[in-house]
């Protein structure tokens, strides 16, 4: 197979081009859509082996220049293997054992939903900052009675990578074992699954091309001077008060307002539509390995406290029993440090019982730059 | 707590050696924070409960292959931004460790929690005598404010 890079020159090659994808039913990389295919904007197709010759044919009848971007696929998926394939089962070839820049992670969405579609369901949330498209994937076993939500986001903060490498591994884990595993196909029968691989999608790309170490989102503040806001202290949970800074240079600096971010809102704005249906809200962050339980803005217990402490207890108990990995368990103001605005926190007072933040390995040996190694022991006992 | 002069903690520990996961020491330890708004390190008093084992091999080990390179060492990124560390660069890292301990240790307070989250950059110093200098630059990561 091989991927082509091709500039559409004008309107009538975009449209020889759409019509060629979708007749041959080719393998967009970029843009994702044939109807997103634009003129003067790169176009990535891969194309399998035994059409390369008519496709090729077929842009020189059209003089549509093109370049070979990669002139062997498999090479390049068979190199970037890790050496031992057993245990790794994989879909379609992705590696969950390895972290994956945001370009991979949107074309694992789309091969997720084309894989899976009876089960499946890719969703548009909102956009980001930098104008990206924030996308959920929706799991739900069709069924003719109503069901309750889990809500689940990674990659809040764009330094702590185990956390979209989580969520990506939960959806792998589940769909590959829902028919087989008694546990999960029960789940499915009475929960809905919604996963945000990555929230902070333009802190992420950023960490990936410039910082490794960056923690915010990248809207710029102060004509430029400084950018991004810590999204888990932009919601409107005692927005502003404990734990945060007004200073936009600052890593926990909350924004101009509660919600003031495009992300936030987006998600915001989602759980609020939804959160008579929502059960359970859990948040995935690094490092620490802790079961965060709310407030961070104040020591006075949820009303709930009694059942969020046993959950999140035997939630523990039963990841410290795979590995031995220890968790500790607690509201956030008792073990961790007062912080406010916490998506965590804001959910819960808009009334959806469980809320939790995970913060995954390590202790602090690894901190942020956690080992690829340690990516599948941490996603199996956590799931 | 003690009055006009800090809070006292007495702590119970137990130390797990890097380069064998299976050995533990305990330790106990008091740290005394000091009160008031100067900084000053933590009073800290140690004792060790058995024995540490030795590192000499280790030691011996990486001062030999240091001694026989060409160019001084340089190196960046320890572990790299997949957590990555080259084997041979291991004994850096923990160089590296036990310094930023030191460094944490004279910044530390009540309110702060830090640990090192990488090496941005180490370079050999070149030395006319026979011990081994490194300059680095470290990145401590502090978990109340979240700054790097």
């Amino acid at each position: 197979d091989q991927v082509l890079h091709i500039v559409p020159e004008t309107f009538q090659q975009v449209q020889h081009l759409q019509l060629l994808c979708s007749t041959l039913m080719l393998d967009l990389w970029k843009p994702l859509l044939p109807e997103d295919i634009r003129a003067g904007e790169d176009l990535h197709i891969r194309v399998p082996a035994p059409l390369v010759q008519e496709v090729k044919d077929s842009l020189y009848q059209h003089m549509i220049s093109y370049r070979v971007l990669i002139p062997d696929v498999q090479k390049l998926v068979d190199q970037s293997m890790p050496r031992e394939r057993s245990s790794h089962r994989q879909v379609s070839g992705y590696v969950y054992t390895e972290y994956h820049p945001m370009e991979e992670i949107y074309q694992w969405m789309t091969q997720i939903q084309k894989n899976n579609s009876e089960l499946v369901t890719q969703h548009f949330l909102g956009k980001t900052f930098e104008n990206r498209t924030m996308y959920y994937l929706r799991i739900s076993q069709p069924s003719n009675k109503p069901k309750k939500i889990i809500w689940m986001d990674c990659g809040i903060h764009a330094r702590e990578w185990i956390s979209p490498a989580f969520c990506q591994w939960f959806v792998k884990e589940i769909l590959q074992n829902y028919k087989t595993d008694p546990k999960i196909s029960r789940f499915l029968q009475n929960l809905d699954l919604y996963v945000l691989p990555v929230l902070n999608i333009d802190g992420y790309v950023y960490s990936w091309e410039k910082d490794r170490l960056w923690r915010k989102s990248r809207s710029p503040y102060e004509n430029g001077t400084c950018y991004g806001t810590d999204l888990n202290r932009n919601f409107n949970s005692s927005w502003g008060s404990v734990g945060i800074s007004f200073n936009c240079s600052s890593d926990i600096f909350c924004g101009s307002g509660p919600e003031s971010e495009p992300e936030t809102k987006a998600v915001a704005q989602f759980i609020r539509s939804k959160k008579s249906d929502i059960l359970c809200y859990l948040t995935m962050h690094s490092y620490g390995q802790l079961i965060l339980t709310p407030y961070g803005s104040t020591t006075k217990p949820p009303s709930n406290s009694e059942e969020l402490m046993q959950v999140a207890k035997e939630a523990a108990a039963a990841l410290t029993g795979k590995y031995g990995t220890s968790y500790k368990v607690g509201s956030t103001a008792l073990i961790l440090y007062n912080n406010s605005g916490s998506s965590r926190d804001w959910v819960h007072t808009i009334g959806i019982p469980l809320s939790y933040t995970f913060e995954l390995r390590d202790m602090g040996a690894y901190g942020f730059v956690l080992p690829a190694s340690q990516i599948q022991p941490t996603c199996e006992e956590t799931m | 707590d003690i009055d006009d002069v800090g809070h006292k903690y007495y702590l119970e520990l137990e130390l797990e050696d890097v380069l064998d996961k299976d050995r533990t020491v305990n330790c106990t330890a008091e740290v005394l924070y000091h009160l008031g708004s100067k900084t000053s390190a933590p009073d800290v008093q140690v004792t060790v409960q058995g024995e540490l084992r030795s590192t000499e091999e280790a030691d011996q080990e990486f001062y030999n292959w240091i001694r026989s390179l060409e160019k001084e060492l340089v190196a960046e990124n320890i572990p790299d931004s997949h957590g990555n560390i080259p084997p041979e660069l291991e004994p850096i890292h923990l160089l590296a460790w036990v310094a930023s301990g030191f460094l944490i240790w004279q910044n530390s307070t009540e309110n702060t929690k830090f640990h090192l989250a990488q090496i941005k950059h180490v370079k050999q110093v070149k030395r006319s005598d026979e011990d081994l200098q490194f300059d680095y630059v470290l990145l401590l990561h502090e978990m109340v404010s979240q700054v790097i």
